[in-house]
Protein backbone atom coordinates (compact mmCIF):
# COMPACT_ATOMS: atom_id res chain seq x y z
CA UNK A 1 0.00 0.00 0.00
CA UNK A 2 1.36 3.32 -0.97
CA UNK A 3 1.08 6.34 1.26
CA UNK A 4 -0.57 8.24 -1.55
CA UNK A 5 -4.38 8.46 -1.19
CA UNK A 6 -6.25 6.53 -3.83
CA UNK A 7 -8.78 9.29 -4.37
CA UNK A 8 -8.41 12.87 -3.19
CA UNK A 9 -10.58 15.97 -3.37
CA UNK A 10 -8.58 19.17 -3.01
CA UNK A 11 -10.68 22.28 -2.53
CA UNK A 12 -13.24 20.96 -4.99
CA UNK A 13 -15.79 23.68 -5.84
CA UNK A 14 -18.55 23.81 -8.37
CA UNK A 15 -20.82 26.68 -9.24
CA UNK A 16 -23.47 26.00 -11.87
CA UNK A 17 -24.29 28.45 -14.65
CA UNK A 18 -27.43 29.51 -12.77
CA UNK A 19 -25.29 30.60 -9.81
CA UNK A 20 -26.02 27.64 -7.53
CA UNK A 21 -23.02 26.75 -5.42
CA UNK A 22 -23.16 22.95 -5.59
CA UNK A 23 -19.80 22.31 -3.96
CA UNK A 24 -17.76 24.66 -1.80
CA UNK A 25 -14.15 23.86 -1.08
CA UNK A 26 -14.46 20.13 -0.43
CA UNK A 27 -11.23 18.50 0.74
CA UNK A 28 -10.81 14.90 1.83
CA UNK A 29 -8.81 11.77 0.94
CA UNK A 30 -9.93 8.20 0.48
CA UNK A 31 -7.20 5.60 1.04
CA UNK A 32 -7.04 2.52 -1.16
CA UNK A 33 -9.57 -0.18 -0.26
CA UNK A 34 -11.75 2.02 1.93
CA UNK A 35 -15.53 1.97 1.73
CA UNK A 36 -16.57 5.58 2.04
CA UNK A 37 -20.21 6.66 2.18
CA UNK A 38 -21.33 10.12 1.21
CA UNK A 39 -24.49 11.29 2.96
CA UNK A 40 -26.50 14.48 2.97
CA UNK A 41 -29.94 15.81 2.07
CA UNK A 42 -31.13 16.15 -1.53
CA UNK A 43 -29.32 18.92 -3.36
CA UNK A 44 -26.35 18.86 -0.99
CA UNK A 45 -23.89 18.20 -3.83
CA UNK A 46 -23.35 14.44 -3.46
CA UNK A 47 -24.00 13.64 -7.12
CA UNK A 48 -21.95 16.57 -8.35
CA UNK A 49 -18.99 15.44 -6.27
CA UNK A 50 -19.27 11.84 -7.54
CA UNK A 51 -19.64 12.93 -11.14
CA UNK A 52 -16.49 15.01 -10.85
CA UNK A 53 -14.50 11.82 -10.16
CA UNK A 54 -14.64 10.70 -13.77
CA UNK A 55 -15.11 14.03 -15.41
CA UNK A 56 -18.88 13.94 -16.00
CA UNK A 57 -18.94 17.29 -14.20
CA UNK A 58 -16.15 19.80 -14.50
CA UNK A 59 -15.15 21.57 -11.30
CA UNK A 60 -15.09 25.36 -11.20
CA UNK A 61 -12.00 25.28 -9.03
CA UNK A 62 -10.02 22.77 -7.04
CA UNK A 63 -9.21 19.27 -8.23
CA UNK A 64 -9.95 15.58 -7.94
CA UNK A 65 -6.86 13.39 -7.86
CA UNK A 66 -6.95 9.71 -8.76
CA UNK A 67 -3.71 8.00 -7.77
CA UNK A 68 -2.24 11.48 -7.51
CA UNK A 69 -3.13 12.42 -11.09
CA UNK A 70 -5.64 15.23 -11.60
CA UNK A 71 -8.86 14.45 -13.47
CA UNK A 72 -8.36 16.69 -16.48
CA UNK A 73 -8.50 16.36 -20.25
CA UNK A 74 -5.07 14.73 -20.31
CA UNK A 75 -5.70 12.10 -17.63
CA UNK A 76 -9.43 11.56 -18.21
CA UNK A 77 -9.12 8.46 -20.45
CA UNK A 78 -6.82 6.76 -17.94
CA UNK A 79 -9.06 7.79 -15.02
CA UNK A 80 -12.18 6.48 -16.71
CA UNK A 81 -10.55 3.06 -17.06
CA UNK A 82 -9.90 2.98 -13.33
CA UNK A 83 -13.32 4.20 -12.21
CA UNK A 84 -16.45 2.05 -12.47
CA UNK A 85 -19.81 3.78 -12.03
CA UNK A 86 -23.02 2.46 -10.48
CA UNK A 87 -26.18 4.56 -10.82
CA UNK A 88 -29.47 4.98 -9.00
CA UNK A 89 -31.42 4.27 -12.19
CA UNK A 90 -28.91 1.59 -13.21
CA UNK A 91 -27.91 3.28 -16.48
CA UNK A 92 -28.82 0.11 -18.34
CA UNK A 93 -30.63 -0.11 -21.68
CA UNK A 94 -34.02 -1.57 -20.73
CA UNK A 95 -34.79 -2.96 -24.16
CA UNK A 96 -31.43 -4.68 -24.59
CA UNK A 97 -30.55 -8.07 -23.16
CA UNK A 98 -28.47 -8.49 -20.02
CA UNK A 99 -25.68 -9.91 -22.20
CA UNK A 100 -25.64 -6.80 -24.45
CA UNK A 101 -25.57 -4.53 -21.40
CA UNK A 102 -22.65 -6.46 -19.94
CA UNK A 103 -20.66 -6.14 -23.16
CA UNK A 104 -21.53 -2.44 -23.21
CA UNK A 105 -19.62 -2.15 -19.93
CA UNK A 106 -16.44 -3.39 -21.62
CA UNK A 107 -16.97 -1.86 -25.02
CA UNK A 108 -14.42 0.88 -24.33
CA UNK A 109 -11.78 -1.86 -24.45
CA UNK A 110 -13.06 -3.58 -27.61
CA UNK A 111 -12.02 -2.49 -31.10
CA UNK A 112 -14.74 -0.36 -32.70
CA UNK A 113 -15.25 -2.65 -35.70
CA UNK A 114 -15.58 -5.69 -33.43
CA UNK A 115 -18.05 -3.85 -31.23
CA UNK A 116 -20.16 -2.73 -34.19
CA UNK A 117 -20.19 -6.11 -35.90
CA UNK A 118 -20.96 -7.92 -32.66
CA UNK A 119 -17.78 -10.05 -32.76
CA UNK A 120 -16.88 -9.73 -29.10
CA UNK A 121 -13.60 -11.21 -27.85
CA UNK A 122 -14.16 -14.50 -26.02
CA UNK A 123 -12.43 -13.15 -22.89
CA UNK A 124 -15.18 -10.57 -22.36
CA UNK A 125 -17.97 -13.04 -22.99
CA UNK A 126 -16.49 -15.40 -20.41
CA UNK A 127 -15.97 -12.54 -17.99
CA UNK A 128 -19.54 -11.30 -18.37
CA UNK A 129 -20.83 -14.75 -17.45
CA UNK A 130 -18.47 -15.06 -14.50
CA UNK A 131 -19.42 -11.65 -13.11
CA UNK A 132 -23.16 -12.28 -13.50
CA UNK A 133 -22.73 -15.55 -11.63
CA UNK A 134 -20.80 -13.70 -8.91
CA UNK A 135 -23.52 -11.11 -8.38
CA UNK A 136 -26.11 -13.87 -8.09
CA UNK A 137 -27.88 -14.06 -11.44
CA UNK A 138 -28.51 -17.28 -13.29
CA UNK A 139 -27.62 -18.28 -16.86
CA UNK A 140 -31.18 -17.83 -18.16
CA UNK A 141 -30.98 -14.11 -17.30
CA UNK A 142 -28.34 -13.56 -20.01
CA UNK A 143 -30.88 -13.39 -22.83
CA UNK A 144 -33.59 -11.57 -20.84
CA UNK A 145 -34.25 -7.95 -21.48
CA UNK A 146 -33.35 -5.67 -18.59
CA UNK A 147 -36.98 -4.50 -18.52
CA UNK A 148 -37.99 -8.01 -17.44
CA UNK A 149 -35.76 -7.95 -14.33
CA UNK A 150 -36.63 -6.75 -10.83
CA UNK A 151 -34.99 -3.62 -9.43
CA UNK A 152 -32.57 -5.63 -7.31
CA UNK A 153 -31.57 -7.79 -10.28
CA UNK A 154 -31.05 -4.70 -12.41
CA UNK A 155 -28.69 -3.17 -9.87
CA UNK A 156 -26.82 -6.48 -9.67
CA UNK A 157 -26.36 -6.26 -13.43
CA UNK A 158 -25.33 -2.61 -12.99
CA UNK A 159 -22.64 -3.61 -10.52
CA UNK A 160 -21.46 -6.52 -12.66
CA UNK A 161 -21.24 -4.21 -15.65
CA UNK A 162 -19.19 -1.69 -13.67
CA UNK A 163 -16.76 -4.52 -12.86
CA UNK A 164 -16.22 -5.50 -16.51
CA UNK A 165 -13.14 -3.30 -16.86
CA UNK A 166 -11.65 -4.24 -13.45
CA UNK A 167 -12.05 -0.81 -11.87
CA UNK A 168 -9.88 0.17 -8.94
CA UNK A 169 -12.49 2.62 -7.72
CA UNK A 170 -16.25 2.03 -7.64
CA UNK A 171 -18.27 5.22 -7.60
CA UNK A 172 -21.93 4.65 -6.80
CA UNK A 173 -24.53 7.40 -6.94
CA UNK A 174 -27.49 6.44 -4.71
CA UNK A 175 -27.25 2.81 -5.82
CA UNK A 176 -30.12 1.65 -3.62
CA UNK A 177 -32.44 4.67 -3.62
CA UNK A 178 -34.90 2.86 -5.92
CA UNK A 179 -34.80 -0.44 -4.03
CA UNK A 180 -36.69 -1.76 -1.02
CA UNK A 181 -34.83 -1.99 2.33
CA UNK A 182 -34.09 -5.71 2.27
CA UNK A 183 -32.77 -5.64 -1.31
CA UNK A 184 -30.83 -2.46 -0.50
CA UNK A 185 -28.88 -4.27 2.20
CA UNK A 186 -28.20 -7.20 -0.14
CA UNK A 187 -26.99 -4.96 -2.94
CA UNK A 188 -24.73 -2.90 -0.69
CA UNK A 189 -23.27 -6.07 0.87
CA UNK A 190 -22.65 -7.40 -2.61
CA UNK A 191 -20.91 -4.22 -3.68
CA UNK A 192 -18.67 -4.22 -0.60
CA UNK A 193 -17.85 -7.90 -1.03
CA UNK A 194 -16.90 -7.41 -4.68
CA UNK A 195 -14.77 -4.37 -3.86
CA UNK A 196 -12.97 -6.12 -0.99
CA UNK A 197 -12.22 -9.14 -3.21
CA UNK A 198 -10.53 -6.82 -5.70
CA UNK A 199 -8.94 -4.41 -3.26
CA UNK A 200 -11.05 -1.68 -4.83
CA UNK A 201 -12.07 1.56 -3.19
CA UNK A 202 -15.75 2.53 -2.90
CA UNK A 203 -17.19 6.01 -2.82
CA UNK A 204 -20.93 5.71 -2.52
CA UNK A 205 -23.63 8.26 -1.87
CA UNK A 206 -26.59 7.14 0.22
CA UNK A 207 -29.51 8.92 1.70
CA UNK A 208 -30.29 6.37 4.40
CA UNK A 209 -27.98 7.07 7.33
CA UNK A 210 -28.59 3.68 8.93
CA UNK A 211 -27.51 1.91 5.74
CA UNK A 212 -24.43 4.12 5.49
CA UNK A 213 -23.46 3.29 9.06
CA UNK A 214 -23.85 -0.42 8.45
CA UNK A 215 -22.15 -0.46 5.02
CA UNK A 216 -19.28 2.02 5.19
CA UNK A 217 -15.95 2.22 6.99
CA UNK A 218 -16.19 5.95 6.93
CA UNK A 219 -18.86 8.58 6.41
CA UNK A 220 -18.47 11.95 4.78
CA UNK A 221 -21.48 14.24 5.10
CA UNK A 222 -22.32 17.20 2.92
CA UNK A 223 -24.89 19.90 3.37
CA UNK A 224 -25.49 22.69 0.88
CA UNK A 225 -22.20 21.85 -0.83
CA UNK A 226 -20.13 22.03 2.36
CA UNK A 227 -18.34 19.23 4.14
CA UNK A 228 -20.07 18.91 7.52
CA UNK A 229 -18.76 15.63 8.87
CA UNK A 230 -15.87 13.31 8.13
CA UNK A 231 -15.10 10.35 10.34
CA UNK A 232 -15.53 6.67 11.10
CA UNK A 233 -19.00 5.35 10.33
CA UNK A 234 -19.59 4.53 14.00
CA UNK A 235 -18.96 8.13 14.98
CA UNK A 236 -21.82 9.40 12.85
CA UNK A 237 -24.39 9.52 15.68
CA UNK A 238 -27.82 11.02 16.27
CA UNK A 239 -26.39 14.46 16.85
CA UNK A 240 -24.48 14.34 13.54
CA UNK A 241 -27.59 13.15 11.73
CA UNK A 242 -29.62 15.97 13.19
CA UNK A 243 -26.92 18.48 12.27
CA UNK A 244 -26.99 17.32 8.65
CA UNK A 245 -30.67 16.64 8.12
CA UNK A 246 -32.59 18.00 11.08
CA UNK A 247 -32.64 21.71 10.63
CA UNK A 248 -32.83 21.31 6.86
CA UNK A 249 -36.07 19.43 7.37
CA UNK A 250 -37.52 22.43 9.18
CA UNK A 251 -36.33 24.87 6.55
CA UNK A 252 -37.69 22.77 3.74
CA UNK A 253 -41.22 22.51 5.13
CA UNK B 1 -36.98 14.78 13.32
CA UNK B 2 -39.13 17.61 14.58
CA UNK B 3 -42.68 18.05 13.40
CA UNK B 4 -43.36 21.33 11.68
CA UNK B 5 -46.46 23.15 12.74
CA UNK B 6 -49.17 23.95 10.21
CA UNK B 7 -51.01 27.23 10.61
CA UNK B 8 -54.85 27.07 10.62
CA UNK B 9 -55.09 29.44 7.64
CA UNK B 10 -53.13 27.07 5.39
CA UNK B 11 -55.61 24.30 6.17
CA UNK B 12 -58.70 26.31 5.19
CA UNK B 13 -59.86 26.12 1.60
CA UNK B 14 -59.86 29.84 0.88
CA UNK B 15 -56.40 30.18 -0.81
CA UNK B 16 -57.19 27.17 -3.00
CA UNK B 17 -58.83 27.59 -6.34
CA UNK B 18 -59.15 24.66 -8.73
CA UNK B 19 -58.16 25.77 -12.26
CA UNK B 20 -60.99 26.18 -14.79
CA UNK B 21 -61.07 23.61 -17.60
CA UNK B 22 -61.57 26.22 -20.34
CA UNK B 23 -59.23 29.16 -19.93
CA UNK B 24 -59.41 32.42 -21.89
CA UNK B 25 -56.35 31.52 -23.91
CA UNK B 26 -57.88 28.27 -25.13
CA UNK B 27 -61.06 30.13 -26.01
CA UNK B 28 -59.04 32.69 -27.97
CA UNK B 29 -57.29 29.94 -29.91
CA UNK B 30 -60.63 28.39 -30.88
CA UNK B 31 -62.03 31.75 -31.99
CA UNK B 32 -58.90 32.42 -34.03
CA UNK B 33 -59.27 29.03 -35.72
CA UNK B 34 -62.90 29.78 -36.53
CA UNK B 35 -61.94 33.17 -37.99
CA UNK B 36 -59.25 31.50 -40.12
CA UNK B 37 -61.82 29.06 -41.52
CA UNK B 38 -64.27 31.84 -42.40
CA UNK B 39 -61.63 34.07 -43.98
CA UNK B 40 -59.97 31.32 -46.03
CA UNK B 41 -63.14 29.63 -47.32
CA UNK B 42 -63.54 31.77 -50.48
CA UNK B 43 -60.01 31.15 -51.73
CA UNK B 44 -60.66 27.40 -51.95
CA UNK B 45 -64.24 27.83 -53.21
CA UNK B 46 -65.51 26.05 -50.13
CA UNK B 47 -69.05 27.23 -50.93
CA UNK B 48 -69.09 25.58 -54.34
CA UNK B 49 -67.58 22.41 -52.88
CA UNK B 50 -70.35 22.18 -50.29
CA UNK B 51 -73.12 23.05 -52.76
CA UNK B 52 -72.09 20.57 -55.46
CA UNK B 53 -71.43 17.79 -52.97
CA UNK B 54 -74.80 18.47 -51.38
CA UNK B 55 -76.52 18.30 -54.74
CA UNK B 56 -74.78 15.02 -55.54
CA UNK B 57 -75.81 13.50 -52.21
CA UNK B 58 -79.38 14.72 -52.67
CA UNK B 59 -79.47 13.35 -56.23
CA UNK B 60 -78.16 10.04 -55.00
CA UNK B 61 -80.93 9.87 -52.41
CA UNK B 62 -83.77 10.91 -54.74
CA UNK B 63 -82.46 9.35 -57.95
CA UNK B 64 -82.18 12.72 -59.68
CA UNK B 65 -79.35 14.22 -61.67
CA UNK B 66 -76.32 16.21 -60.56
CA UNK B 67 -73.17 17.50 -62.22
CA UNK B 68 -70.82 15.63 -59.93
CA UNK B 69 -72.81 12.40 -60.20
CA UNK B 70 -72.96 12.61 -63.98
CA UNK B 71 -69.23 13.26 -64.25
CA UNK B 72 -68.24 10.40 -61.98
CA UNK B 73 -70.85 8.14 -63.57
CA UNK B 74 -69.56 8.84 -67.07
CA UNK B 75 -66.04 7.86 -66.08
CA UNK B 76 -67.23 4.88 -64.06
CA UNK B 77 -69.24 3.48 -66.96
CA UNK B 78 -66.23 3.70 -69.26
CA UNK B 79 -63.97 1.85 -66.83
CA UNK B 80 -66.22 -1.18 -66.98
CA UNK B 81 -65.78 -3.85 -68.27
CA UNK B 82 -62.22 -4.12 -67.01
CA UNK B 83 -59.66 -5.06 -69.61
CA UNK B 84 -58.36 -8.54 -68.97
CA UNK B 85 -57.12 -9.83 -72.31
CA UNK B 86 -54.57 -8.33 -74.65
CA UNK B 87 -54.92 -8.21 -78.40
CA UNK B 88 -52.02 -7.10 -80.54
CA UNK B 89 -51.50 -7.01 -84.27
CA UNK B 90 -48.96 -9.69 -85.17
CA UNK B 91 -47.19 -7.51 -87.72
CA UNK B 92 -46.35 -5.04 -84.96
CA UNK B 93 -44.77 -7.63 -82.68
CA UNK B 94 -41.03 -7.81 -83.00
CA UNK B 95 -39.47 -11.25 -83.44
CA UNK B 96 -42.86 -12.91 -83.65
CA UNK B 97 -42.51 -16.70 -83.78
CA UNK B 98 -45.64 -18.38 -85.11
CA UNK B 99 -44.59 -21.79 -83.83
CA UNK B 100 -43.95 -20.70 -80.28
CA UNK B 101 -46.95 -18.76 -79.11
CA UNK B 102 -47.20 -17.60 -75.50
CA UNK B 103 -49.19 -19.85 -73.15
CA UNK B 104 -52.98 -19.88 -73.68
CA UNK B 105 -52.78 -17.45 -76.57
CA UNK B 106 -54.23 -17.85 -80.02
CA UNK B 107 -54.09 -16.08 -83.35
CA UNK B 108 -57.19 -14.37 -84.63
CA UNK B 109 -57.55 -13.56 -88.30
CA UNK B 110 -59.67 -10.59 -89.22
CA UNK B 111 -60.60 -9.73 -92.77
CA UNK B 112 -61.66 -6.19 -93.36
CA UNK B 113 -63.40 -5.27 -96.58
CA UNK B 114 -62.87 -1.71 -97.68
CA UNK B 115 -63.92 0.17 -100.80
CA UNK B 116 -61.01 1.73 -102.52
CA UNK B 117 -60.44 3.65 -105.73
CA UNK B 118 -58.55 1.66 -108.33
CA UNK B 119 -56.05 4.07 -109.91
CA UNK B 120 -56.17 2.24 -113.26
CA UNK B 121 -59.86 1.78 -113.84
CA UNK B 122 -60.86 4.75 -111.75
CA UNK B 123 -63.61 2.53 -110.34
CA UNK B 124 -64.40 1.86 -106.71
CA UNK B 125 -63.31 -1.65 -105.85
CA UNK B 126 -63.67 -3.61 -102.68
CA UNK B 127 -60.41 -4.84 -101.21
CA UNK B 128 -60.02 -7.43 -98.49
CA UNK B 129 -57.33 -6.67 -96.00
CA UNK B 130 -56.27 -9.50 -93.80
CA UNK B 131 -54.84 -8.74 -90.38
CA UNK B 132 -53.67 -11.25 -87.80
CA UNK B 133 -53.97 -10.58 -84.10
CA UNK B 134 -52.32 -12.34 -81.22
CA UNK B 135 -54.91 -12.72 -78.48
CA UNK B 136 -53.78 -13.47 -74.94
CA UNK B 137 -56.85 -14.14 -72.77
CA UNK B 138 -55.29 -12.77 -69.53
CA UNK B 139 -52.50 -10.91 -71.25
CA UNK B 140 -53.30 -7.48 -69.89
CA UNK B 141 -53.75 -8.80 -66.37
CA UNK B 142 -50.27 -10.31 -66.58
CA UNK B 143 -48.89 -7.05 -67.91
CA UNK B 144 -50.43 -5.11 -65.02
CA UNK B 145 -49.04 -7.69 -62.62
CA UNK B 146 -45.56 -7.21 -64.05
CA UNK B 147 -45.90 -3.43 -63.77
CA UNK B 148 -47.15 -3.74 -60.19
CA UNK B 149 -44.15 -5.88 -59.33
CA UNK B 150 -41.90 -3.26 -60.90
CA UNK B 151 -43.65 -0.59 -58.82
CA UNK B 152 -43.14 -2.64 -55.68
CA UNK B 153 -39.45 -3.00 -56.48
CA UNK B 154 -39.16 0.74 -57.10
CA UNK B 155 -40.68 1.32 -53.66
CA UNK B 156 -38.38 -1.26 -52.08
CA UNK B 157 -35.23 0.16 -53.64
CA UNK B 158 -36.32 3.71 -52.93
CA UNK B 159 -36.74 2.77 -49.26
CA UNK B 160 -33.48 0.87 -49.14
CA UNK B 161 -31.51 3.81 -50.53
CA UNK B 162 -33.42 6.20 -48.25
CA UNK B 163 -32.40 4.20 -45.17
CA UNK B 164 -28.76 4.09 -46.31
CA UNK B 165 -28.66 7.82 -47.01
CA UNK B 166 -30.55 8.85 -43.89
CA UNK B 167 -28.31 6.93 -41.45
CA UNK B 168 -25.33 9.31 -41.71
CA UNK B 169 -27.66 12.30 -42.02
CA UNK B 170 -29.40 11.31 -38.79
CA UNK B 171 -26.08 10.76 -37.04
CA UNK B 172 -24.86 14.24 -37.92
CA UNK B 173 -28.17 16.01 -37.36
CA UNK B 174 -28.73 14.60 -33.86
CA UNK B 175 -27.60 17.14 -31.32
CA UNK B 176 -26.10 14.56 -28.98
CA UNK B 177 -23.97 12.82 -31.62
CA UNK B 178 -22.91 15.50 -34.08
CA UNK B 179 -19.21 16.30 -33.90
CA UNK B 180 -19.62 20.04 -34.47
CA UNK B 181 -22.34 22.71 -34.49
CA UNK B 182 -21.63 23.51 -38.16
CA UNK B 183 -21.91 19.86 -39.19
CA UNK B 184 -25.19 19.76 -37.28
CA UNK B 185 -26.49 22.83 -39.09
CA UNK B 186 -25.40 21.50 -42.48
CA UNK B 187 -26.96 18.08 -41.94
CA UNK B 188 -30.20 19.67 -40.72
CA UNK B 189 -30.29 21.87 -43.83
CA UNK B 190 -29.78 18.89 -46.15
CA UNK B 191 -32.51 16.92 -44.37
CA UNK B 192 -34.96 19.83 -44.63
CA UNK B 193 -34.13 20.38 -48.29
CA UNK B 194 -34.66 16.71 -49.13
CA UNK B 195 -37.99 16.72 -47.33
CA UNK B 196 -39.07 20.02 -48.89
CA UNK B 197 -38.90 18.71 -52.47
CA UNK B 198 -41.87 16.42 -53.19
CA UNK B 199 -41.18 13.13 -54.97
CA UNK B 200 -43.21 14.17 -57.99
CA UNK B 201 -41.13 17.32 -58.50
CA UNK B 202 -37.75 15.64 -58.15
CA UNK B 203 -39.01 12.82 -60.40
CA UNK B 204 -39.72 15.41 -63.13
CA UNK B 205 -36.08 16.47 -63.09
CA UNK B 206 -34.68 12.98 -62.62
CA UNK B 207 -36.60 11.72 -65.64
CA UNK B 208 -34.83 14.38 -67.67
CA UNK B 209 -31.48 13.36 -66.19
CA UNK B 210 -31.82 9.56 -66.22
CA UNK B 211 -34.45 9.07 -68.91
CA UNK B 212 -37.80 7.29 -68.63
CA UNK B 213 -37.92 4.23 -66.40
CA UNK B 214 -37.54 3.04 -62.85
CA UNK B 215 -34.15 4.66 -62.09
CA UNK B 216 -35.71 8.12 -61.84
CA UNK B 217 -38.50 6.72 -59.68
CA UNK B 218 -36.15 4.95 -57.29
CA UNK B 219 -33.99 8.04 -56.83
CA UNK B 220 -36.95 10.39 -56.39
CA UNK B 221 -38.39 8.19 -53.64
CA UNK B 222 -34.98 7.69 -52.04
CA UNK B 223 -34.24 11.41 -51.79
CA UNK B 224 -37.54 12.35 -50.18
CA UNK B 225 -37.49 9.26 -47.97
CA UNK B 226 -33.98 10.10 -46.77
CA UNK B 227 -35.18 13.54 -45.70
CA UNK B 228 -38.13 12.08 -43.85
CA UNK B 229 -36.21 9.28 -42.16
CA UNK B 230 -33.22 11.52 -41.40
CA UNK B 231 -35.45 13.86 -39.43
CA UNK B 232 -37.30 11.16 -37.52
CA UNK B 233 -34.25 8.98 -36.84
CA UNK B 234 -32.41 12.03 -35.50
CA UNK B 235 -35.30 13.11 -33.29
CA UNK B 236 -35.49 9.68 -31.71
CA UNK B 237 -31.76 9.64 -31.12
CA UNK B 238 -32.10 12.98 -29.34
CA UNK B 239 -35.05 11.77 -27.28
CA UNK B 240 -33.33 8.53 -26.20
CA UNK B 241 -32.79 8.07 -22.47
CA UNK B 242 -29.46 9.79 -21.71
CA UNK B 243 -28.61 7.71 -18.63
CA UNK B 244 -27.27 4.62 -20.45
CA UNK B 245 -25.41 6.91 -22.85
CA UNK B 246 -23.72 8.69 -19.98
CA UNK B 247 -22.94 5.39 -18.30
CA UNK B 248 -21.20 4.23 -21.47
CA UNK B 249 -19.38 7.49 -22.10
CA UNK B 250 -18.16 7.30 -18.49
CA UNK B 251 -16.30 4.09 -19.30
CA UNK B 252 -14.49 5.88 -22.12
CA UNK B 253 -16.50 4.46 -25.03
CA UNK B 254 -16.44 6.53 -28.23
CA UNK B 255 -19.49 8.03 -29.98
CA UNK B 256 -20.02 5.13 -32.38
CA UNK B 257 -20.00 2.64 -29.53
CA UNK B 258 -22.41 4.78 -27.51
CA UNK B 259 -24.67 4.89 -30.57
CA UNK B 260 -24.52 1.14 -31.05
CA UNK B 261 -24.87 0.03 -27.42
CA UNK B 262 -26.83 2.78 -25.66
CA UNK B 263 -28.94 4.45 -28.35
CA UNK B 264 -29.78 1.94 -31.08
CA UNK B 265 -31.31 -0.65 -28.75
CA UNK B 266 -33.66 2.07 -27.48
CA UNK B 267 -34.75 3.39 -30.88
CA UNK B 268 -34.83 0.27 -33.08
CA UNK B 269 -38.57 -0.42 -32.65
CA UNK B 270 -39.48 3.13 -33.67
CA UNK B 271 -37.01 2.94 -36.57
CA UNK B 272 -38.69 -0.19 -37.88
CA UNK B 273 -42.03 1.57 -37.60
CA UNK B 274 -40.84 4.63 -39.56
CA UNK B 275 -39.17 2.50 -42.20
CA UNK B 276 -42.29 0.40 -42.73
CA UNK B 277 -44.32 3.59 -43.00
CA UNK B 278 -41.93 4.94 -45.64
CA UNK B 279 -42.07 1.65 -47.55
CA UNK B 280 -45.87 1.74 -47.46
CA UNK B 281 -45.94 5.37 -48.53
CA UNK B 282 -43.30 4.75 -51.20
CA UNK B 283 -45.45 2.10 -52.81
CA UNK B 284 -48.28 4.60 -53.23
CA UNK B 285 -45.86 7.34 -54.31
CA UNK B 286 -44.17 4.98 -56.80
CA UNK B 287 -47.45 4.85 -58.73
CA UNK B 288 -47.64 8.65 -58.69
CA UNK B 289 -44.08 9.30 -59.90
CA UNK B 290 -44.82 6.85 -62.70
CA UNK B 291 -47.22 9.47 -64.08
CA UNK B 292 -44.25 11.63 -65.10
CA UNK B 293 -42.48 8.66 -66.68
CA UNK B 294 -40.52 7.30 -63.75
CA UNK B 295 -41.51 3.68 -64.36
CA UNK B 296 -43.94 1.23 -62.84
CA UNK B 297 -47.72 1.02 -62.94
CA UNK B 298 -48.07 4.82 -62.94
CA UNK B 299 -46.38 5.12 -66.29
CA UNK B 300 -48.75 2.49 -67.70
CA UNK B 301 -51.75 4.29 -66.17
CA UNK B 302 -50.73 7.60 -67.66
CA UNK B 303 -50.22 6.06 -71.10
CA UNK B 304 -53.60 4.33 -71.10
CA UNK B 305 -55.38 7.40 -69.78
CA UNK B 306 -53.89 9.57 -72.50
CA UNK B 307 -54.98 7.04 -75.16
CA UNK B 308 -58.54 6.97 -73.72
CA UNK B 309 -58.17 3.26 -72.97
CA UNK B 310 -60.48 3.53 -69.98
CA UNK B 311 -61.07 -0.21 -69.68
CA UNK B 312 -57.34 -0.62 -69.16
CA UNK B 313 -57.39 2.23 -66.66
CA UNK B 314 -60.14 0.39 -64.77
CA UNK B 315 -58.01 -2.75 -64.52
CA UNK B 316 -55.04 -0.73 -63.31
CA UNK B 317 -57.07 1.05 -60.63
CA UNK B 318 -58.53 -2.20 -59.31
CA UNK B 319 -55.11 -3.83 -59.30
CA UNK B 320 -53.59 -0.85 -57.45
CA UNK B 321 -56.33 -0.92 -54.85
CA UNK B 322 -55.82 -4.65 -54.33
CA UNK B 323 -52.07 -4.21 -53.99
CA UNK B 324 -52.28 -1.36 -51.48
CA UNK B 325 -54.82 -3.30 -49.43
CA UNK B 326 -52.53 -6.34 -49.42
CA UNK B 327 -49.50 -4.30 -48.40
CA UNK B 328 -51.47 -2.67 -45.57
CA UNK B 329 -52.34 -6.11 -44.24
CA UNK B 330 -48.75 -7.33 -44.47
CA UNK B 331 -47.19 -4.26 -42.87
CA UNK B 332 -49.77 -4.23 -40.07
CA UNK B 333 -48.93 -7.84 -39.37
CA UNK B 334 -45.18 -7.10 -39.45
CA UNK B 335 -45.58 -4.27 -36.95
CA UNK B 336 -47.67 -6.38 -34.60
CA UNK B 337 -45.15 -9.18 -34.82
CA UNK B 338 -42.33 -6.93 -33.74
CA UNK B 339 -43.77 -4.92 -30.90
Amino acid sequence: MSAQPHLAFVGASKRFADGTQALADITFDVPRGQVCALVGPSGSGKSTLLRAVNGLTELTSGAVLVDGAPVDAEHLPAVRRKVGMVYQHYGLVDRASVAENMIAGAVADIATWRALLGIYPAAYRVKACALLAEVGLSPEHLTRRVSELSGGQRQRVGIARALMLDPEILVADEPVASLDPRVSVEVLDLMRREARARGATILCSLHQVDLARRFADRIVALRAGRLMFDGPAAAFDEAATLAIYGSAAEEGR
Amino acid sequence: MSLTRVSPEARSASPWRFPAAVRPRALAVWLLLLAAIVVSAPSVEAGRMLRMTGEAVAALATGGKSQVGDGLGAIGRQLIPLQVSERREVSRIEDFDRDRLPLFSRIEVVDTRTERLDPETLQMRSVVERAEYLVEPVGYLVRVGVKLWETLMIAFWGTLLAVLMSAPLAFFSARNLTPHAWVYGGARAVVSLLRAVPELVSALFLVVAYGFGPVAGVLALALHGAGFLGKFYAEDVEAADPKPQEALAATGANRLKVLRFAILPQVIPQYIGYTLYVLDRNFRMATVVGLVGAGGIGQELKGRFDMYNYHHVGTILVAMFAAVFLIDQVSARLRRAHF
